[in-house]
């Protein structure tokens, strides 16, 4: 096997799509609670070796948390010595830092690991008038060097024969003393090329002078707001209309699944339950590819370092570090990818702390929800009226998420941190294959990851909103309830396990001002909270709800207790608001927790609390409402 | 500037050192963040790095001709800085 190794931004993905040609899966190392990514590499005399790419880390010895990076690797290589296992450590070392990479070098040489060195980015060394002297830093280290550019096609030969030579001359491990000086050597084998011209003058410039507008004080903040303004509107523009086509196709299979099968329970589960599943999966892939592919754009370009440079005061108020900021700033836009998106964050507890905290964001699924209860329950009040609430509900997510990771980093996530160092690395272009294979790649484990577990609860919420509750006494005894659905014809859903569970939660909500209907709803849209309007419209028996909330608006509004009076006030409207901020009414969110957490803990813990908060908060809104005599 | 001392855990110092601002490491600061941000330093090995206020303050230093690593008391970052 072959560890590939490096300080982070040292070359090292892209040396491992150079080499591997972009083919991973997740690896499976027993212990290891992280996704190391692994590929299987053919070597020049046809044997295959295969190749793990370890995360970024600076030490192997220091070693602060079993959890951050150094400790994944640590805990990786030792479970290799302790298997027994041939390993070649690869060091990737950035050429233009090279004194700072050969501090790795220094431990990895001290633990006696066989070791290869690739040097990375030849290009820009020599783009910028300097050479490295290969053959003076094998002897200097007594290790075999490699210097590459990933960019060229050939260093996935160079790479692939020098590790079939390392492979063949032995894998021993021999600890040895070392007393070289980085610093020195690196002085001695880094050399300016003869004649600097004056455009590698002015490439080496070219991080500063960029720096000096791009971290301005005044200007850089709003540079940076603006884009990710940009970025932000791009998910809306990009999104929104590929989302709808993905809504279109699966319902156009569905069409044709019922016209080939009937209308039918196996039909309704397939094209409900297993289709409407798989609808809600592709529904979240354009954003995550979207998202993914702009924040790998931004890391590879060095500028996501700047953002968090930039903003880390603003977020150290709340217990984070500026690391937290594009992860929280995607959360609006959609949880799923931004929860990937925390990988980024290197200090374990402050990454926990934000994926913790990121379902309470107002992501673009509650904004269906959202205009359908300011439509039904504030028809009469003016746009701008309307408009305040939304940004309202807004806010209430930020500040929510805010409070809740300072009360997190004082409970559930408490204890000591890594201190804020972050490596600024010059600016590079980002290379389009790399960032196209790692936004298919996370695409991808979306879709088996998250997917099959969205396909599951799907399943789950059919039967339970479809399937007749056993002994159900249906229409008579719904109407001697006196609160059915004004001049609707009794729905299947009104009979069901979910009508039944919705029934018998009343004494529950009806503190919140929510009735059994509301509940089914609440139910329907558990695994995801866009569901609700179309749930409210099937059980109001208004078609197409989704589409066109109005009907159902106005249906809600007309619909009338058993004493006569209306069902639901616009305090009922603002309870659910208040419900729907701080419930984490997505599955998808749920499982990507579990994905990244490596455990059930954490969105169950996740579950727990927001909604708890979440009724509280409708609690206190609907009794506070009453009290100050709202109608 | 040279780093003399540095005043926090000796595992976090450790691991300091391997990120590339341990003692004996040369820094240049070359700006700050906006109310209070962190400190952006150039390291004479090559790299660059932004450090919290509050870690800046455990990172000890001299200014690079009075390096004296056994001499009177060391300045925390900040003040060498300013």
């Amino acid at each position: 096997m072959v560890a590939l190794l490096g300080r982070p931004n040292s070359g090292k993905s892209s040396l491992y799509n150079a080499i591997t040609g972009g083919d991973a899966k997740v690896g499976n190392f027993p212990g290891i609670t992280v996704d190391i990514l692994q590929a299987e590499l053919r070597l020049p005399d046809d044997t295959v070796a295969t190749v793990a790419d370890l995360p970024g880390l600076y030490s192997i010895e220091a070693v602060v948390d079993q959890a951050t990076d150094e400790g994944v690797a640590r805990a990786f290589l030792a479970r290799a010595d302790e298997a027994g296992a041939r390993l070649l450590a690869l060091q990737v070392i950035d050429a233009n830092q090279l004194a700072l990479g050969l501090r790795l070098t220094r431990e990895l040489l001290r633990r006696g690991l066989p070791l290869l060195i690739v040097a990375t980015q030849r290009d820009v060394l020599e783009s910028e008038g300097r050479l490295l002297d290969r053959a003076a830093l094998e002897t200097a280290l007594g290790v075999p060097v490699l210097s590459v550019s990933a960019r060229d096609p050939a260093t996935r030969a160079t790479v692939a024969q020098a590790i079939g030579a390392r492979m063949k001359s032995g894998l021993r491990h021999r600890e040895r003393a070392v007393d070289w000086d980085p610093d020195k050597i690196a002085r001695q084998v880094i050399r300016d090329a003869p004649g600097i011209t004056e455009t590698a003058q002015r490439r080496r410039l070219f991080t500063a002078r960029a720096d000096a507008w791009l971290l301005h004080p005044l200007l850089g903040p709003v540079l940076f707001l603006g884009l990710m303004a940009l970025l932000f509107a791009a998910v809306f523009l990009v999104a929104d209309p590929a989302t709808s086509l993905m809504d279109y196709l699966v319902d156009i299979a569905r069409g044709a699944l019922v016209h080939r099968l009937g209308a039918g329970l196996l039909s309704s589960f397939l094209a409900d339950g297993v289709l409407g599943g798989a609808g809600t999966v592709l529904a979240f892939m354009p954003q995550i590819v979207i998202l993914t592919l702009a924040m790998e754009v931004l890391d590879a370009s060095g500028y996501l370092a700047r953002g968090a440079f930039l903003l880390d005061r603003l977020l150290r108020l709340l217990g984070l570090s500026g690391r937290s900021f594009l992860p929280l700033l995607m959360g609006h836009a959609c949880a799923i990818p931004a929860i990937a998106a925390t990988r980024i964050i290197r200090d374990p507890r402050e990454r926990l702390t934000t994926i913790l905290v990121l379902p309470l964001m107002t992501c673009s699924a509650r904004i269906p929800t959202y205009a359908l209860v300011l439509s039904t329950f504030f028809a009469a009040r003016g746009a701008w009226f309307k408009a305040s609430i939304f940004v309202g509900l807004y806010f209430t997510g930020i500040v929510s998420g805010l409070i809740g990771s300072l009360a997190l980093r004082r409970t559930a996530t408490k204890g000591r941190s890594l201190p804020l160092v972050l490596e600024m690395p010059p600016y590079r272009v980002p290379q389009g294959r790399v960032i196209a294979r790692k936004g298919a790649q996370a695409s991808w484990r979306f879709l088996r990851d998250v997917g099959t577990t969205i396909l599951a609860v799907a399943a789950v919420l059919w039967a339970l909103l479809t399937v007749p509750m056993p002994g159900s006494a249906s229409h008579a005894a719904t109407a001697a309830r006196g609160d059915a659905a004004p001049a609707a014809a009794e729905a299947p859903i009104q009979r069901s396990i979910a009508a039944a569970v919705g029934k018998a939660l009343e004494p529950v909500t009806a503190p919140l001002g929510f009735d059994w209907r509301i509940n089914v709803g609440l139910i329907g849209s558990f695994g995801a909270r866009e569901v609700m309007v179309g749930t409210m419209g099937v059980i109001f028996g208004i078609e197409n709800a989704s589409e066109d909330p109005s009907p159902l608006s106005e249906r809600i509004r007309q619909a009338k207790t058993r004493a006569g009076a209306p069902a639901y006030t616009t305090r009922t409207g603002l309870a659910l608001l208040a419900f729907f901020v701080f419930a984490c009414q997505c599955m998808s969110t749920v499982s990507a927790i579990r994905r990244e957490t490596k455990t059930w803990r954490w969105p169950a813990f996740v579950l727990a609390y927001t909604y708890a908060v979440a009724y509280v908060a409708a609690l206190l809104v609907y009794q506070v409402t009453g009290l100050l005599g709202m109608a | 500037m040279r780093v003399v001392e540095l005043t926090i855990e000796e595992d976090l110092s450790a691991w300091l050192s391997a990120v590339g601002v341990g003692v004996g490491e040369r820094l240049t600061l070359l700006r700050r963040a906006a109310f209070g941000g962190p400190l952006h330093v150039r390291s004479a090995a090559g790299g660059e790095f932004a450090l919290n206020v509050a870690l800046a303050r455990s990172i000890h230093v001299r200014a690079e001709e009075d390096v004296d690593d056994t001499s009177a008391e060391p300045k925390p970052a900040r003040e060498s800085a300013a």
